[in-house]
């Protein structure tokens, strides 16, 4: 620890006004601190240059998340945490959720905030592609008011904002505008947590007829500011998505980005990788094309050839015939919604005819009561115990059996995914449920396995 | 020379008890348990965030806590690793001294050779506490999650995982 603590001052007013009328009194005075997971970290380096710090911690002015029709209102005091954990932005704005689980770990996404992250201005930093995809807006705010500007305009240049000495943020708007849009990030990095990115790419992109109608890209760690990619972006749109699309605008992308050498990686990877990312983004939009061609296929289809089509994903006539009747779906998430909803409102002899289509976890073969295309799904989904060992298999008969007798029923378990293990560690723990329980936990296994299967049916 | 700041009264919980210390508002809430309290279970690995040796919990919420400034902490619950007990849902020892019992999850460790020299293990502890109180049946990859922000340079860290896999299985299947 290279500071003395002695040599700072720190003040925690306890409202947004007086932090205002503070910045306002003294411009430039003043650094403000939230979380102070980089502020502090420069601290104890002995590099912190300022010696009066206000704290923005936990005010509740700048700790909200507002959702109105249109957008939704992120306070600039909300941490990582906070996002995760909203419901709405897990759900409209993926892509910032997804950053929020990717920044530091978990005690660092419990202090670090939105507004912290915006205005120190790291061009690695996880949220910003996101929140440039996004059309994001800043609300700042003074003594001499509000203004609003987009995040576009934020940064001038390397760790250099828009922002006035007497301002703060005090909230960052998102548009409700791209729930439909396929939602592309990945960050790459020395490690899954706790790394600074190499890379980071950011997409939105939404197809129609086979080519790509609109898209968004950004990317972090290739400029000195968080980029968007307005080049590749218009080399991309309205182009069909063929495989000289993809060559294209890899080429546009690795000339768009200037990415430097530092510790982290090298100029020369990090555009390659840029561009490695954006044809993985564009390939995603490809199958979300053919998917949506299957299902719109499928949506013109007789009713009773519909219903059998569906069948496999989930062994329930009942279930077949209300999603098969609930036709056209404008896209995979309202097939997935739809279904979501046929499932939970059905009763209990149809969840029975259901689960009765599956294998025992551990039996070589399917039922004969399931159809071919559910039997070789279930191979897959079942992988992992095939290649499991003679008494872990031998465990695993044996608790199904224990489970049979207890339920009158097989154990459903959505496997894909699962060591042979896991499933066993699974079996047990829901061995101890009592009958409504145990009926309501393999119906949600079964949804589940339903979900995986319609994604595999429309990809075919 | 710059003027002497004056120290902040700073009245906060900790494990349960209400105490006030005196300390520059800067002042880490790392170093003030540590040589303010006597708390010396947390302890600085890296000084960054980086490694979790720090960890603590603040109001129920896990944080690193060499980069809070202990103005912050203020009217805050503190908890450190001294401050598990029996009582949180952990299984007691039966006949055992309880100030000598360990928590299923400190049990779970000693078991599966999760601890060696034990420098990380206060920090492990905490954020592994952390996780089961807001998700008790956590899968492998949830552990692996929770447990990211801590770096042990000992175990290989699958050991840790399983012992937190192994306190997280509801007493009557073990």
């Amino acid at each position: 620890m290279k500071a003395n603590p002695a040599d700072y001052e720190l003040v925690a007013p306890r409202n947004l006004s007086e932090v205002v009328a503070l910045l306002a009194k003294q411009p430039g005075m003043w650094l403000p601190i939230a979380g102070g997971t980089d502020l502090m970290v420069q601290y104890s380096a002995g590099k912190l240059a300022a010696r009066r710090l206000v704290s923005l911690w936990n005010l509740p002015e700048l700790r909200r998340i507002d959702v109105a029709d249109s957008e939704v209102s992120i306070g600039s005091g909300c941490t990582y945490a906070d996002l995760r954990e909203h419901g709405v932005i897990e759900r409209e704005f993926p892509l910032l959720a997804r950053a929020a689980r990717w920044t530091g770990s978990v005690a660092n996404q419990n202090r670090g905030t939105l507004g912290g992250n915006i205005v120190n201005a790291s061009p690695a930093a996880d949220s910003l592609p996101a929140l440039l995809v996004y059309d994001a807006e800043l609300v700042l705010i003074s003594m001499r008011g509000e203004r609003r500007v987009l995040y576009g305009d934020f940064h001038l240049g390397y760790k250099k904002t828009l922002l006035a000495p007497d301002e703060l943020i005090l909230a960052i708007c998102l548009p409700r505008r791209f729930s439909r849009y396929l939602q592309y990030s990945r960050k790459v990095g020395a490690r899954n947590a706790q790394a600074i990115s190499k890379v980071c790419v950011a997409a939105l992109g939404h197809s129609a007829d086979g080519s790509v109608q609109d898209v968004r890209i950004a990317a972090g760690s290739v400029a000195p500011v968080p980029l968007r990619l307005p080049k590749t972006e218009d080399a991309i749109r309205e182009k069909p998505l063929d495989a000289a699309l993809l060559r294209m605008a890899r080429q546009v992308a690795a000339s768009e980005v200037h990415p430097i050498d530092d510790i982290r990686s090298t100029a020369a990877y990090r555009s390659a990788v840029v561009g490695n990312l954006i044809v993985e983004f564009l390939q995603l939009l490809k199958s979300e094309a053919r998917r949506l061609n299957a299902l719109q296929r499928w949506n013109r289809l007789s009713l009773e050839s519909a219903v059998q089509e569906a069948l496999p994903c989930c062994g329930s006539q009942a279930w077949a015939r209300k999603l098969a009747e609930r036709r056209p779906y404008t896209d995979f998430a309202s097939l997935i919604a739809a279904s979501d909803e046929i499932w939970n409102r059905l009763d209990e002899l149809d969840w029975l005819e259901a689960f009765s289509k599956h294998p025992r976890i551990g039996d070589r073969e399917a039922p004969t009561s399931a159809s071919s295309q559910s039997a070789s799904w279930s191979r897959q989904e079942q992988g992992a115990v095939a290649d499991t060992a003679e008494q872990l298999r031998s465990a695993l008969v044996e608790a199904n059996s224990e489970y049979e007798r207890r339920f009158g029923r097989i154990f459903i378990v959505c496997a894909t995914g699962k060591s042979a293990t896991e499933m066993l560690d699974i079996l047990r723990g829901r061995l101890q449920n009592d009958e409504a329980t145990e009926l309501r936990a393999a119906a949600e296994e079964q949804r589940k396995i339903t979900n995986l299967r319609l994604e595999k049916w429309l990809s075919q | 020379m710059t003027a002497e700041r004056p120290q902040s009264e700073i009245a906060f919980e900790v494990n349960g008890e209400a105490r006030t210390v005196y300390a520059y508002p800067m002042a880490r809430l790392l170093d003030v348990l540590r040589h303010e309290l006597g708390l010396t279970g947390p302890k600085e690995g890296c000084g960054e965030g980086e490694c979790g040796s720090c960890s603590v919990l603040l109001d129920g919420v896990l944080v690193n806590s060499c980069l809070v400034p202990v103005l912050q902490a203020e009217g805050t619950k503190v908890v450190t690793i001294e401050g598990l007990t029996q009582n949180d849902g952990f299984k007691k020892q039966e006949g055992v001294n309880p100030e000598l019992s360990m928590t299923a999850l400190q049990q779970a460790l000693v078991e599966c050779g999760g601890a060696q020299c034990g420098i990380c293990t206060p920090g492990i502890i905490m954020a592994a506490t952390h996780l089961l109180r807001k998700n008790p049946t956590p899968n492998a990859g949830e552990i692996r999650e929770a447990l990211a922000g801590n770096l042990c340079r000992c175990t290989g860290y699958a050991q840790i995982c399983e012992a937190v896999a192994k306190a997280a299985v509801p007493e009557r299947t073990r």
